[in-house]
């Protein structure tokens, strides 16, 4: 068996043999960083927008890279998710676009400061973390079925979406971060209710005009709140889209009228 | 109790135990919040509870390590401790110190760096506290009539984990080095020098309980102290893998990592072998509770459940859910809350020359605080399992998911519950001991363990 002393010369030297692997690791790694995360793209303000994340403890409650608290979305990829302008009006007053939520704290941020958190996240989302975090695997046995059955997931056929383009707006104006439009969007984004407290999904907007009129549509995209309460639709008046907007995005809806096969 | 100074211990660990119930309090207001219960969210938003949560946790923990320091490297150098005023010292500023931080978490002035909260100016005063407190010891070994290996793993554990936690200072403007260097403050430090501050209470404990041969203990120290540096020095890639650092790191943490449980393994296996081989019974049979099941939660909750999720193929799917805290909250409560409470356990029938070890009080802390723990560990890997399924295998939306999982915490406040009746049994049993006094000086246990049912004669240490 081993001695005493023997145990303290395993001690002593696995410590150093790893603790010499692990700098040199640590040597590597900083040389490899730079280019892994574009490093050169770090603006002041992409730097100042650090700060603020640091600042503000928004790890207390987000995740970032994976890192930090379980109670608010992870945000590494969230610029890509959400649009730069929804996450400017968003911030300003987090409750007022989810009202009855879980509660973020509501920063005094200035349009400088926001722009700088934006540059920031935008800058994390396009570091190569090695495929984290990865596509939901089983995502695609949940999509709604797009062939011939389209009418039934409330969409128009693939062919209606090749002929006739979608208006940037829609999706400038993150309304296909929930939507599918036009075979544009996240399908079927599941959503609670704040006040009933059940869980829908943000319909596909294809068939829209079968279900509403003009006045009820720009009744609700005005404030989705004064129509259905609790509704975990977004407030997007008048901070991201004008009055002028959303009667454009009405009457493209209203328009797929005239695509919509008839049987 | 040998010397007079031994005694500063005490204050440690009251403060210690005054921080644990902060610590409880804040978890409760995340717990409701996390149920819809939010009401407090004006004053003590999610971040502020949770930073303010951790913190006392990381707070008390270094509390009770320094005090059980201050208890045991007197005795193992066989004489007084160097600067009993620099003690008192230490401990008050200790405590200014966190008070200010605490109090800067409510009013939104802090570093917001996971674990790191605290602001940076405070960070200094944190460094030249503890510079107090390793001269203290270090002197008080340098001078003393012997060098144990107990004392000296006790010390290299402290000063190492004094020096990791400078590289945590490091400003960076990339995100990722930022996150690096952090983890060589979190990681290093609870999977690597805190387990060598662990692995030496452990053995004091078991020389003092079981009576079993002090070379033998020792040796299998270092070979426990050895396994936790071979594997979890690299093992810190663990956290590389998915924050934009070389993807070498999926295999070097992966394989390294999933080592760790083994120094885990060993010490759990290490301390039954001791308890059985030693033969002796000391009756302050509290305190080897409190002794060997720290051995074996350490391994269930650092060992088993971090090995669920440290191989990369796992990770990328647990890594930042609910898995993580439901990890966290095991490990750190079988390797460091218990270790100290196992110290504590041994130590105040010690100082106080009061015999009040096996009574039902005693009995109902152990067990209440581990079945609630394990409960509440239950509760969140309930959680966290359908998070992950849901959230990052379905993809549904993440607020959609919380609502799904919010049940869940129910169950985890419930059992908090449970563990906050065990911690209140053992804060009551605390009190009833009072206050440390020199008629304990000498007459202590010794005397105590005539009375024991099976009187053997204690080894010479
Ligand atoms: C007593 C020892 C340990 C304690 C106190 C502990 C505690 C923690 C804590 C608090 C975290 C969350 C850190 C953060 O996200 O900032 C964490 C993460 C982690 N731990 Fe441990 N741990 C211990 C040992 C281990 C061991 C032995 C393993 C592996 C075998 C392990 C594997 C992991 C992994 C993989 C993560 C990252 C989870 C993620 O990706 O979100 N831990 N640990
Ligand atoms: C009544 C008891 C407790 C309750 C209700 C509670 C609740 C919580 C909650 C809700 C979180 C935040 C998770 C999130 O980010 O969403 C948390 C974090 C944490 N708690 Fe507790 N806790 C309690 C006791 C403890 C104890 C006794 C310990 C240590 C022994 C502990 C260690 C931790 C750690 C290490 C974290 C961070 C975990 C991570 O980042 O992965 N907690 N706790
Ligand atoms: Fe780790």
């Amino acid at each position: 068996m081993l001695t005493k002393f023997q145990a303290r010369a395993f001690f002593l030297g696995g410590t150093a043999v790893f603790t010499g692997i692990f700098l040199i690791l640590t040597i590597d790694t900083h040389r490899q960083v730079p280019e892994q995360t574009n490093d050169s793209s770090i603006t002041p303000q992409v730097a100042a927008g650090k700060k603020l994340w640091e600042q503000n403890n928004c790890m207390g409650c987000h995740t970032l890279f994976g890192e930090g608290a379980y109670y608010a979305p992870e945000l590494t990829k969230v610029v890509d998710r959400r649009g730069r302008d929804w996450i400017k009006v968003f911030m300003k007053d987090p409750e007022a676009m989810f009202p009855g939520q879980r509660k973020m704290v509501k920063y005094e941020f200035t349009d400088q400061e926001i722009g700088e958190v934006i540059a920031f996240l935008e800058w994390c989302g396009k570091v190569d973390l090695n495929g984290f975090p990865a596509e939901p695997p089983l995502k695609k046995l949940m999509q709604p079925d797009t062939g011939t059955m389209a009418s039934a997931s409330g969409e128009l056929p693939a062919s209606v979406a090749a002929t006739v383009a979608l208006p940037p707006m829609f999706e400038q104006k993150s309304c296909t971060g929930c939507h599918r439009i036009l075979g544009k969007g996240t399908p079927g984004v599941m959503l609670p209710n704040a006040v009933t407290g059940e869980v829908v999904p943000a319909p596909a907007l294809d068939l829209v005009h079968q279900r509403k009129t003009r006045e009820e549509l720009i009744a609700w995209i005005s404030d989705p709140q004064k129509v259905k309460p609790g509704s975990p639709m977004p407030k997007l008046t008048p901070a991201l889209v004008s009055p002028q907007e959303v009667e454009q995005m009405v009457d493209f809806l209203l328009s797929l009228k005239a695509h919509t096969p008839t049987n | 109790m040998k010397f007079k100074t031994q005694k500063i211990a005490y204050w440690f660990f009251a403060a210690a135990m005054l921080l644990l119930v902060l610590q409880i309090i804040y978890g409760f207001i995340m717990g409701f919040a996390r149920i819809g219960m939010d009401g407090l969210h004006e004053w003590i938003p999610f971040n502020t509870a949770r930073a303010t949560h951790t913190n006392l946790l990381v707070f008390w923990l270094l509390l009770g390590f320094m005090g059980s320091a201050y208890f045991i490297i007197p005795e193992e150098s066989d004489r007084e401790l160097m600067w009993p005023w620099l003690a008192w010292i230490q401990l008050i500023s200790f405590l200014l110190v966190g008070v200010v931080a605490l109090i800067g978490y409510h009013v939104n002035w802090w570093e917001g760096r996971k674990f790191l909260e605290i602001p940076r100016p405070l960070d200094y005063l944190v460094v030249v506290n503890v510079l107090a407190f390793l001269a203290n010891i270090g002197s008080t070994v340098w001078y003393g009539k012997r060098y144990t290996t107990t004392s000296i793993v006790l010390y290299f554990g402290l000063l190492t984990a004094a020096l990791l936690y400078l590289p945590g200072m490091i400003d960076f403007d990339n995100q990722t080095l930022d996150s690096f260097y952090r983890w060589w403050v979190v990681h290093l430090w609870v999977e690597g020098v805190w387990e060598l501050i662990m692995g030496a209470l452990l053995c004091y404990l078991l020389i003092k309980l079981t009576g079993v041969d002090r070379e033998l203990v020792e040796k299998w120290l270092y070979i426990i102290v050895g396994l936790t540096f071979l594997s979890g020095i690299l093992g810190t890639g663990h956290h590389y893998y998915y924050i934009g650092a070389p993807r070498y790191w999926l295999m070097v943490g992966g394989i390294f990592s999933a080592l760790e449980p083994l120094a885990f393994l060993g010490m759990a296996i290490y301390a039954l072998a001791m308890a059985k081989k030693g033969g002796r019974r000391h009756p302050n049979k509290t305190a080897l509770n409190w002794t060997l099941g720290s051995a074996i939660m350490s391994f269930v909750g650092a060992g088993f459940l971090g090995f669920a999720h440290t191989l990369p193929q796992v990770n990328m799917w647990t890594h930042g859910t609910l898995v993580t805290a439901m990890h966290g909250h095991l490990a750190f409560w079988g390797a460091y809350a218990m270790i100290v409470l196992a110290m504590i356990a041994y130590c105040l029938p010690v100082m106080t020359g009061r015999k009040l070890w096996d009574n039902a009080p005693s009995g109902a802390a152990f067990w209440l605080s581990n079945i609630g723990m394990v409960g509440m560990t239950g509760a969140l890997a309930v959680a966290g399992i359908t998070q992950v399924n849901l959230e990052r295998r379905m993809g549904l939306d993440f607020l959609s998911v919380q609502k799904e999982i919010e049940v869940h915490f129910i169950g985890m406040l419930l059992a908090a519950c449970l563990f906050l009746l065990g911690i209140l049994f053992f804060l009551w049993n605390f009190w009833r001991f009072g206050l440390p006094n020199d008629e304990a000086v000498h007459s202590d246990v010794r005397a105590a363990e005539r009375d024991a049912p099976t009187p053997e004669p204690l080894p010479a240490s």
